[in-house]
């Protein structure tokens, strides 16, 4: 069933159950390659239509992924992801690591704020993605995400904080 | 952003008035040397973007600029300056405090975020993690403040950045291939000697997938005036120049 393959435009685009208005996301390097995008969107579409995710995108999921992939299929199913959002209508991603440290996500672009990120992802340029951001795409696709509200100033100081915990 | 900067460099003249060409802009990073100009492109875009009868424009660098740019005299009416909001975060936890709080402003979502001299940002902060969160949240603001315009009146970005004189170190090398990855789009501002008669600036414009490079020559005059005019040298895009001054070559 792909006749809706379009349903996930982007990973790095809210799903649209939860969306306001259409975000830009950015362009470049930072996104995800079209394969990957076109693999999330067709679990989408599966996940859309009440089936179960096919093995063999799970098996893709892992190929392109490596480890990760399983690690953040591990996060989805304990439903670690939570999409943050405010009146303003900005919103952030908190995934809660198996460490039990809390990680924020952008939902704009690319960034978490897990040490992996850093070295894998920014500074080896090895990875794609941490398993946190891998989380957040795959549970916007199987719709897991936990939804929480709070203040615009509550959203401001969750951004502040992802700053002072590197400390 | 690279249309709002295209539109600058032409002399207003690239793509009208510009009504739909702000969405899906990728983000622009302006790189050059110390005194190439970025701060007077920076300022024309500014100027540019106030007269598109959209939202104002969010002008942030660490202190008030010495004395505005000079350019054609149409361009500088107070209508459009007085749409700049010029805001002065003196560090980088200021910068990152304003960036973080930006959807508790009210009032209309700005049309364009400009951030002059994000070296002086990263100085303070020089890890990779601390550079990629900053240039992440700018890219989320701006995002934010397209959201709050609503469909179809996206807010651009254009950050500056000033780049070592010779080579710079390692560091500096990683930091700015970082930024690229957020910036896909970039334009360089560089001294060239092959200029025809005076001090001449090649301003190379990288679209970031959404076209062909694209280059000028930037003049600045004795008394502060910047002139620009199509770099000669290129090749089969001149239908885009169509519009731009004519005489221009000095």
């Amino acid at each position: 069933m792909r006749r809706d393959a379009n349903y996930v435009t982007s990973p790095l685009s809210p799903a649209p159950e939860n969306a306001g208005p259409a975000m830009a996301a950015p362009t470049g390097p930072l996104t995800l390659p079209a394969v990957v995008e076109e693999l999330l969107s067709e679990m989408a579409a599966a996940v859309r239509d009440g089936a179960p995710i096919p093995d063999e995108h799970l098996l893709s999921l892992k190929f392109v992924f490596g480890s990760s992939a399983v690690q953040a299929l591990d996060l989805v199913d304990h439903q670690s992801v939570t999409l943050i959002s405010s009146p303003s209508g900005r919103r952030v991603y908190q995934v809660l690591g198996s460490s039990g440290r809390t990680y924020t996500c952008l939902a704009s672009c690319h960034y978490c704020s897990c040490p992996a990120f850093a070295f894998s992802v920014l500074r080896k340029g090895d990875s794609l993605v941490c398993k946190h951001l891998l989380a957040v795409y795959l549970s916007q696709v199987t719709r897991t995400c936990q939804q929480l509200s709070v203040s615009d100033k509550q959203l401001t100081d969750i951004l502040s904080a992802e700053k002072t915990q590197e400390a | 952003m690279a249309e709002t900067l295209r539109r600058v460099l032409n002399l207003g003249s690239a793509a009208g008035p510009g009504e739909n060409t702000a969405e899906a802009e990728p983000p622009l990073l302006l790189l050059g040397g110390p005194g190439s100009g970025k701060t007077a492109l920076l300022f024309a875009a500014a100027l540019e973007a106030a007269g598109e009868g959209r939202g104002p424009v969010l002008f942030l660098t660490r202190r008030p600029l010495q004395s505005l740019p000079r350019r054609t005299g149409a361009a500088l009416e107070p209508v459009r300056l007085q749409k700049i909001r010029f805001q002065y975060p003196p560090s980088t936890r200021e910068l990152l405090r304003l960036l973080c709080s930006a959807h508790e402003a009210r009032g209309p979502a700005p049309s364009l975020l400009l951030l002059d001299g994000l070296e002086e940002y990263l100085v303070e902060d020089p890890g990779s993690q601390e550079a990629a969160y900053l240039a992440a949240l700018l890219l989320d603001t701006a995002v934010h403040f397209s959201h709050r315009a609503g469909p179809g009146r996206g807010c651009g970005l254009i950050v500056a950045l000033q780049t070592q004189e010779e080579g710079g170190d390692s560091g500096n090398a990683l930091q700015l291939a970082l930024l690229q990855r957020y910036f896909p789009a970039q334009c360089w501002l560089q001294p060239d000697a092959s200029g025809p008669g005076q001090c001449c600036l090649l301003a190379s414009l990288e679209p970031g997938g959404l076209g062909p490079r694209e280059e000028w020559g930037v003049t600045f005059q004795p008394d502060g005036e910047m002139t620009i005019t199509p770099w000669p040298t290129q090749a089969g895009d001149t239908s885009s120049h169509k519009g731009s001054r004519s005489g221009g070559q000095p």
